[in-house]
């Protein structure tokens, strides 16, 4: 592997009584190498050194990664499973008592098996995430459907990457993040950025963004906010938020009027071009001007260095996805890089920034509700045939596809799902129309959410599992480059806490299902089972162990057998994943967002992250460091928009929606447009912005419309101020 | 082993102070940050930058310490003060002509940035610049940042500064205006 120009051999400081464990960090999909500095006479975790050795983050680390190790050995650990009895004290942090291990299983046991003779398989879901390893993933998706049995599984990715997985299925006939590595970005002469606060929310991305323009290339950022990557972008594309797939068929219309389009590239690789082609016409960048709100020139300019580029990447992030046409934007920015040809070979191509951790892999195997190990497909008999070998069942007893997370919510409300198994999520926080959510939440006959902290969701549960956090365990993750990497061990599990699989395991057995699970002792077994279930799918990681990942500083997928090094580069050799090996350029009609402003809602809402904070903030919110730069939610509105509704800096203003409202502090600030407010979504309770968003989903993906909706402001009299207060 | 330096990027700054989280992570450091970053316009953009100590040649601050507490390393770094020698009388937080050493009130005593002493001195780069991941602060040898100098021609008609050095000269470098002004675009 080539080593790029930023890779520096460099010692690290050794302190006495220190051992240093290299992994990589808990959060984003960037997965920063770190050291872990552990003590050896206490054998705690204590620290964190730089891992200069790692080639794609180099030693480098955003504030969350720096303090990430503060979170194993934290006062706020979960040590013992927890129990209420009490069930009208749900929704509270209250009523809680310390139970043992055994205790816990018993009662989940029980409970599990009443609720399924009574209302059948079906009535039991698992709600899953993916900021933890593929082998807690895997295991999930088996857990679900062999011990449980049943078809309700969907997980935290409908929130995040599902709708980069819809569109990239579409457009190449596979899902990989990002056709190139990251170690090709700094060398690329052009990035078309859209809907991605890189920023804030991929910082170690940055050293490489910065190249590109240092070296004379150019930065085009497509974002209704004024970003920190925005504000030197050598064209900003401030659009209205919900407008992003006019403005990809703009530029593609302009690429392919003035002569960009890769004839050759298009006739030979592709199919559709000619009825996209048509359909883009009328986008001119007047009429695109008139749907986006920004200006023709910007467009143009846009256009003609994307064209003009020798190499460029097209990025994207939630900001175009979390939308309810959120598959057809990722399809309509790719086709930007089809029809000019700029993919399948090195600096140029097409990435999406993974939010979490294990976003890429953890959707790969088997926790969406309809697919299995190695992106298989369980409404595909043959691939149900092949895992159902790996897990000793018959295809008979492999459950139906089930619903997308948010649509279980639905389904709990109804009251086809009585019962949830919550793992690696905090939906009450994170989930669109929270109201609904926690309500349906709060319905349920009953809970069991395994966390390592209490987060708003275990409010809701009955029995609160202590499961470990990711220094406390090893196993693969699979970062946003499609790069698996081996996250390592530094400590024994605090308290009685046990990682996840174990806790699964464990259960199974209680279930009367040890005879498939009970082999599993150690993550290296899961691993070992679960390479041999991703086997002959496309997402293929039976090759990636975990010698050659450790030899190689991770390995790409699909990585086939022992010789295999695995795919750096997706596509060299033009050769995409559809039956006729060719790429579909699509035709797509645009449509504004599900809710568009209106005299009583007459803002545009939009929400994404701050620098500081990861998710539902469940983990970030309680390290000192991160909570003291950002303690609370606040709501960006620009002067002008302030001035109209005679608001100050930093007072407190009412935001609502059709679905709900709360009280932010305002940030007075020109970067963002004059129509649009936003709002961090990292907070829980009464302060969550998801009590405000639309769970308008996308078609295809199942993904809410976060990034857009209709909103209001109102000043807050004071004598309500001081029963807030 | 090359002699290298704190250099600093101004505009890369996006603000993550993550070089303000790592300051804690140093050994010598106390868990207390030593450095700053400032927003810089806040109600208007997201323009950000770092603040750190530019270890003076001749330091200000330790040419005003009357109990001659602040140490000046080898390798040029301007020490923290000595916890035994600081007589807390704030005269260096007055005399730095950038404002960097801090005062804790409650131990009566000076605190600053000693460039990570126990990593730098050794060759290995300052916990601040391992970690910025926008490449504000760098860690680099005189010929790579002489380089960058030709490559951002500092005075290209537009911007210029007053003094080839910013107070005097100082051991870490800052590239005055900038890297956005100076560069060739490829296309």
């Amino acid at each position: 592997m080539q080593r790029d120009k930023f890779f520096k051999e460099i010692e690290n400081v050794r302190h006495p009584n220190e051992t240093l464990v290299k992994t990589h960090c808990s959060y984003c999909g960037m997965q920063c190498g770190m050291n872990l500095r552990v003590n050896t006479v206490t054998n705690k975790i204590i620290g964190v050194e730089p891992r200069y050795d790692w080639p794609v983050t180099v030693g480098k680390m955003c504030p969350k990664g720096v303090t990430a190790y503060q979170q194993t050995n934290h006062d706020d650990r979960i040590l013992k499973p927890l129990i209420r009895d009490d069930a009208s004290l749900k929704g509270t942090k209250e009523g809680f008592r310390e139970a043992s291990w055994e205790e816990a299983y018993e009662l989940i046991a029980k409970k599990f098996t009443e609720l399924q003779k009574q209302y059948g398989k079906d009535t039991l879901s698992v709600f899953s995430g993916v900021s933890m390893t593929n082998e807690k993933c895997y295991l999930t998706g088996k857990f679900a459907r062999v011990a449980l049995g049943t078809r309700y599984i969907d997980y935290n990715g409908r929130f995040c990457m599902s709708s980069a997985a819809g569109g990239f299925l579409r457009s190449f006939g596979v899902d990989r993040g990002s056709t190139l590595p990251w170690t090709d970005i700094h060398e690329t002469d052009c990035l078309f950025i859209a809907g991605s606060n890189t920023a804030e929310c991929h910082p170690t991305s940055m050293f490489r963004v910065w190249n590109v323009q240092e070296r004379g290339g150019y930065i085009i950022v497509a974002d209704p906010r004024e970003t920190p990557i925005a504000r030197r972008a050598d064209v900003h594309l401030d659009l209205k938020p919900g407008t992003d797939l006019a403005l990809a068929n703009g530029i593609l219309n302009l690429l392919i009027q003035n002569g960009y389009a890769d004839e050759e590239f298009v006739n030979q690789h592709t199919n559709g071009f000619e009825e996209t082609k048509e359909l883009v016409k009328e986008f001119t960048p007047e009429y695109t001007s008139e749907l986006t709100g920004v200006a023709p020139e910007k467009i143009i300019r846009a256009a003609e260095i994307y064209g003009k580029a020798p190499n460029a990447v097209v990025m994207f992030a939630r900001g175009i996805e979390q939308q309810h046409k959120g598959v057809d934007n990722v399809s309509g920015y790719t086709n930007m890089a089809l029809v000019t040809g700029k993919i399948g070979r090195p600096k140029s191509g097409v990435a999406t920034f993974t939010g979490q951790g294990n976003g890429q892999g953890g959707r790969e195997h088997g926790q969406k509700s309809d697919l299995l190990p190695g992106y298989r497909k369980i409404t595909n008999p043959e691939h149900v045939r092949e895992v159902c070998q790996v897990w000793g069942i018959t295809p008979e007893e492999m459950p139906e596809p089930g619903v997308s997370a948010y649509e279980m919510f639905e389904l709990m409300e109804e009251k086809t799902i009585r019962g949830l198994y919550l793992l690696c999520s905090n939906p009450a926080v994170s989930a669109p129309n929270l109201n609904f959510v926690r309500k349906a939440l709060k319905g349920l006959d009953f809970m069991v959410c395994a966390d390592f902290y209490l987060s708003e969701s275990a409010e809701f549960a009955d029995v609160v599992l202590p499961s470990v956090t990711w220094s406390e365990d090893e196993g693969t993750v699979t970062n946003l480059e499609g790069r698996i990497i081996k996250i390592n061990k530094a400590q024994e599990p605090l308290g009685e806490s046990k990682p996840d699989w174990q806790i699964q395991v464990e259960l199974a057995e209680r279930l009367g299902k040890g005879k498939y699970f009970s082999h599993l002792k150690t993550a290296k077994d899961v691993a070992d089972e679960f390479r041999l279930a991703s086997k002959g799918g496309y997402a293929d990681y039976y090759g990636a162990t975990w010698d050659k990942i450790d030899k190689q500083d991770g390995v790409f997928w699909p990585c086939k057998d022992e010789n295999d090094q695995g795919t750096p580069h997706m596509f060299l050799d033009k050769k995409f994943y559809h039956p006729d090996g060719k790429a579909k350029i699509c035709a797509l009609p645009y449509r504004p967002p599900a809710e568009e402003p209106d005299e009583k809602y007459p803002l545009r809402l939009t929400t994404g992250r701050v620098v500081y904070h990861y998710l539902s903030g469940n983990q970030t919110r309680r390290i000192p460091f991160l909570r003291d730069m950002c303690p609370e939610p606040f709501v960006e509105v620009h002067p002008e928009t302030a001035a109209k509704y005679k608001m100050d800096h930093e007072e407190r203003v009412r935001l609502f929606t059709r679905r709900g409202e709360a009280i932010y502090k305002v940030k007075i600030t020109e970067a963002i447009r004059k129509d649009t407010v936003f709002v961090p979504y990292h907070f829980g309770h009464e302060q969550s912005i998801n009590l405000l968003t639309i769970a308008a989903l996308d078609p295809i993906s199942r993904m809410p419309e976060y990034k857009a909706c209709a909103a209001q402001l109102e000043k807050v009299e004071k004598a309500e101020m001081k029963k807030v207060q | 082993m090359t002699k290298k330096r704190l250099y600093l990027e101004l505009e890369n700054c996006i603000g993550c102070r993550s070089c303000l989280a790592a300051c804690t992570q140093c050994g010598g450091h106390e868990e207390r940050n030593r450095n700053y970053v400032y927003d810089v316009n806040p109600l208007v953009n997201r323009q950000t930058m770092p603040l750190m100590c530019l270890h003076c040649v001749n330091p200000a601050c330790a040419r005003s310490c009357p109990a001659q507490a602040i140490q000046i390393h080898e390798t040029g770094a301007v020490l923290s003060a000595l916890v035994e020698k600081c007589i807390g009388c704030q005269n260096c937080t007055i005399a730095c002509p950038y404002g960097i050493p801090k005062f804790d009130t409650e131990q009566n005593l000076m605190y600053k940035c000693d460039l990570c002493i126990d990593r730098t001195k050794d060759g290995i780069p300052p916990m601040c610049a391992s970690v910025c991941p926008s490449n504000t602060l760098q860690w680099l040898t005189d010929e790579e940042i002489e380089n960058k100098k030709q490559q951002f021609n500092l005075d290209n008609g537009k911007w210029v500064t007053s003094l080839p050095y910013l107070e005097g000269e100082t051991n870490v470098k800052v590239n005055l205006p900038g890297i956005l002004q100076g560069v060739t675009k490829l296309f």
